[in-house]
């Protein structure tokens, strides 16, 4: 289970500002606290307060590399941003976070994966909006992997987000979202990688961490891969952990949490 | 490993013409791969289609017999590449060579003494399982004269290795035996694959690495599929490469050329090393390895080694149900009880040798069950500790009426002693408590 730390976002009033006045110290902070949590990825997004995405983000992501080595999700939607963001990385094996399933968006990404050897988020969505049913979140899933093969991508760069709605006013797609993540394990050999916005299972709902971690093993039994979440959410990461262990992931030991994190 | 929604969808004619019943022919991909559609649903799929779905949904490794009756050794039918995963199903077969430039008494010996390469390991028997007769004289007479000798005498299945000439005098007359025929390779393989269809015998496709023989094996797959791969040792570092890499890709990826059992022969002349090559090849994937060593000190260990690797991991290792003596017994001796779970008796066995005190372990035969699993399912109580105790005679060699138990079941001592009429002991809960509680207890029998 990869955990992609989601706290590097200008959403947050101490990353807002520190983007604004082009301060690295709290990007910094972050980037090591949640390597410590357990964090495998770090996710980089300016928020919606950026001037000039194409500026501020490679600029994120210049001092966010200065202190961490773990690999970087580069979330924006802005096509320019993203390309710079990638360049100023500078190496194989970013995430780029994220595409919608639209021809003209996977024409545009794609290629640009390729060139930068970068992982893609595939979320299952299009102009119309988000599919109710499994088969139609499945059948977005298989357009990504057949457009991958066609742009010399393997399956398995493409991390699938069947897309989780709040449990309190989209009940019903939950389960959808864990039918989906099931059948996309059976797309291609090898399949494609699956991830999930985590939080967004628990927006405005009480006892949101216990939600959270209760979707994350539900859907890890499913077959998720990977999760955009709070990596210093001690009882998630606890959770992820023995999770791993009952699924047979990773061999049991006694300290069995406290390695999860050291890896 | 079933089909993936990809591997379905690019075998269909991508009509979206709703005729199946799903709105589009992805939607109908991920329907059969879910196993809720069969292709028969689609009206549109092509004769090409049907074959390769059909093909993608058998076994990843064919299965491949040689020889008849009792001789038979089966091959192939793996499933996984790490015997922990589930278990390999069907041991390499081990085929002895004997050159056909021997003849009368010399051959007859030689068959004589691999017929008798058969042993006893823990209650088991093992032995070779192949004769190889190789054309080594080069004539085709010669070839089919030491054939029909061996074919006449040999307890084991044949392995018959000659060029189109030796073969084509040789198969026919010993056809009824099912030997495996040795070699098709690029150039002969339309004639020796020929002479295998015609005397339905399975055959060998001989190339150089993996490249060749998947290509040889694409051509002669179309005629024939009774086939064993041969990737043409040169060296054995390449061979163990090749034969990793094939057994990956027909598992994983269920590349079809390579969906064959293997064969290896070992290279290195002397025996010892001949064996540790050996070794490798069984370890690795090899479904038939062919040496020259025919001594049975050079064979028990790759026989043992063969034997543990294709023990199935999920069942409990046991060892015999018997009367174990350690260290110099005599009628003094302490009598040790547990059960036949390979890791109880050798975690008691190591503590009994280590307190430096002979004794004897009675093993009960508990189905290879641990002392509270076995105790729990009435296997480890009373009743069958007193049959085994009976059955082997132990009590009739010491001259005491004492058995120790296992501290773990202490709560059977009371009905063993009232149907045993013995003293039961209760000894230390933990093996490891074993050289303490025997120095303690018999200080005269310190060696």
């Amino acid at each position: 289970m990869i955990i992609i730390g989601e706290r590097i976002n200008g959403m947050f009033k101490d990353i807002g500002l520190a983007i604004r006045e082009h301060d690295p110290k709290p990007l910094q902070e972050w980037a090591v606290k949640q390597k410590e949590g357990g964090a495998h990825y770090l996710d980089v997004n300016t928020g919606p307060n950026s001037e000039d995405q194409t500026v501020d983000l490679p600029w994120m992501i210049n001092v966010v590399k200065e202190v961490s080595d773990l690999p970087l999700a580069i979330d924006t939607t802005n096509y320019d941003a993203m390309e710079a963001a990638l360049i100023a990385y500078g190496k194989p094996g970013a995430l780029i976070n994220s595409i919608g399933c639209e021809q003209e968006k996977i024409d545009r990404v794609f290629p640009m994966a390729a060139k930068y050897q970068a992982d893609v988020v595939c979320l299952c969505i299009n102009k119309v909006g988000i599919p109710k049913s499994a088969e139609d979140r499945v059948a977005m899933a298989m357009e990504f992997v057949a457009n991958a093969e066609a742009y010399g991508l393997q399956p398995d760069n493409l991390f699938i987000d069947p897309i989780i709605l709040p449990v309190n006013v989209a009940q019903e797609h939950g389960i959808e979202a864990l039918e989906t993540i099931r059948q996309i394990k059976m797309i291609s050999n090898p399949p494609p990688k699956t991830t999930v916005g985590l939080s967004n299972i628990s927006q405005k709902s009480p006892h949101r961490p216990l939600i959270n971690r209760t979707f994350a093993i539900m859907a890890m039994t499913a077959g998720l891969d990977s999760a955009i979440c709070d990596a210093n959410d001690e009882a998630l990461v606890d959770a992820i952990a023995t999770a791993r262990l009952i699924l047979n992931q990773d061999i049991y030991c006694d300290s069995y949490a406290k390695v999860f994190r050291q890896r | 490993m079933a089909l993936t929604g990809l591997d379905i969808f690019k075998q269909l004619p991508k009509t979206n013409c709703k005729d199946c019943g799903s709105p589009t022919c992805l939607a109908f991909a991920m329907a059969m791969a879910n196993g809720k559609a069969s292709l028969d649903m689609c009206p549109h799929a092509t004769e090409a289609a049907k074959e390769t779905l059909g093909a993608a949904t058998a076994p990843p490794v064919k299965t491949v017999k040689v020889g008849v009756g009792e001789q038979e050794v089966v091959l192939g039918d793996e499933t996984v590449l790490f015997r922990h995963d589930k278990t390999f199903y069907h041991p390499t077969a081990l085929a002895i060579q004997i050159s056909d430039k021997l003849s009368g008494a010399e051959l007859d010996a030689k068959i004589e003494k691999v017929n008798a390469l058969v042993m006893d390991r823990v209650g088991q028997r093992i032995a070779v399982d192949m004769i190889a007769i190789t054309n080594c004289s080069g004539d085709a007479a010669t070839f089919k004269a030491a054939v029909e000798a061996v074919a006449a005498k040999a307890n084991f299945a044949l392995l018959l290795v000659a060029d189109v000439a030796g073969l084509e005098a040789a198969v026919p007359a010993v056809a009824a035996k099912k030997p495996l025929i040795h070699a098709a390779t690029a150039e002969n393989w339309e004639k020796v694959v020929a002479l295998a269809k015609a005397n339905n015998c399975p055959v060998v496709v001989k190339g150089n690495g993996l490249d060749d023989v998947a290509a040889l094996v694409e051509k002669v797959a179309k005629e024939y599929k009774e086939i064993v791969i041969d990737f043409g040792n040169t060296a054995p570092a390449k061979t163990l490469g090749d034969m990793v890499n094939a057994r990956r890709l027909a598992i994983k990826k269920k590349f079809r050329p390579f969906g064959y059992p293997m064969l290896a022969c070992a290279l290195a002349a002397d025996p010892k090393e001949e064996v540790v090559e050996a070794v490798t090849y069984v370890a690795k994937y090899a479904s038939i390895v062919c040496l020259k060593a025919d001594e049975k000190h050079h064979l028990l260990p790759l026989m043992a080694w063969r034997m543990n690797i294709y023990t199935d991991p999920q069942k409990p290792m046991a060892v015999e149900a018997k009367v174990y003596e350690i260290g110099d017994v005599g009628p003094d001796c302490p009598v040790y009880v547990c059960t036949n779970f390979a890791l109880t008796y050798f975690a008691v066995e190591g503590e009994v040798v280590g307190s430096k005190i002979p004794g004897y372990i009675v093993a009960v035969d508990t189905d290879g069950a641990s002392v509270l699993t076995a105790w729990a399912a009435g296997k480890f109580v009373a009743e069958p500790i007193y049959e085994t105790i009976k059955a082997c005679g132990i009590m009739d060699k010491v001259n005491h009426n004492n058995i120790v138990i296992p501290g773990y079941v202490a709560i059977i001592t009371g009905k063993l002693k009232e149907i045993s009429g013995l003293d039961v002991i209760v000894g230390p809960q933990e093996a490891v408590g074993i050289p303490a509680f025997a120095k303690a207890r018999y200080p005269q029998l310190m060696k």
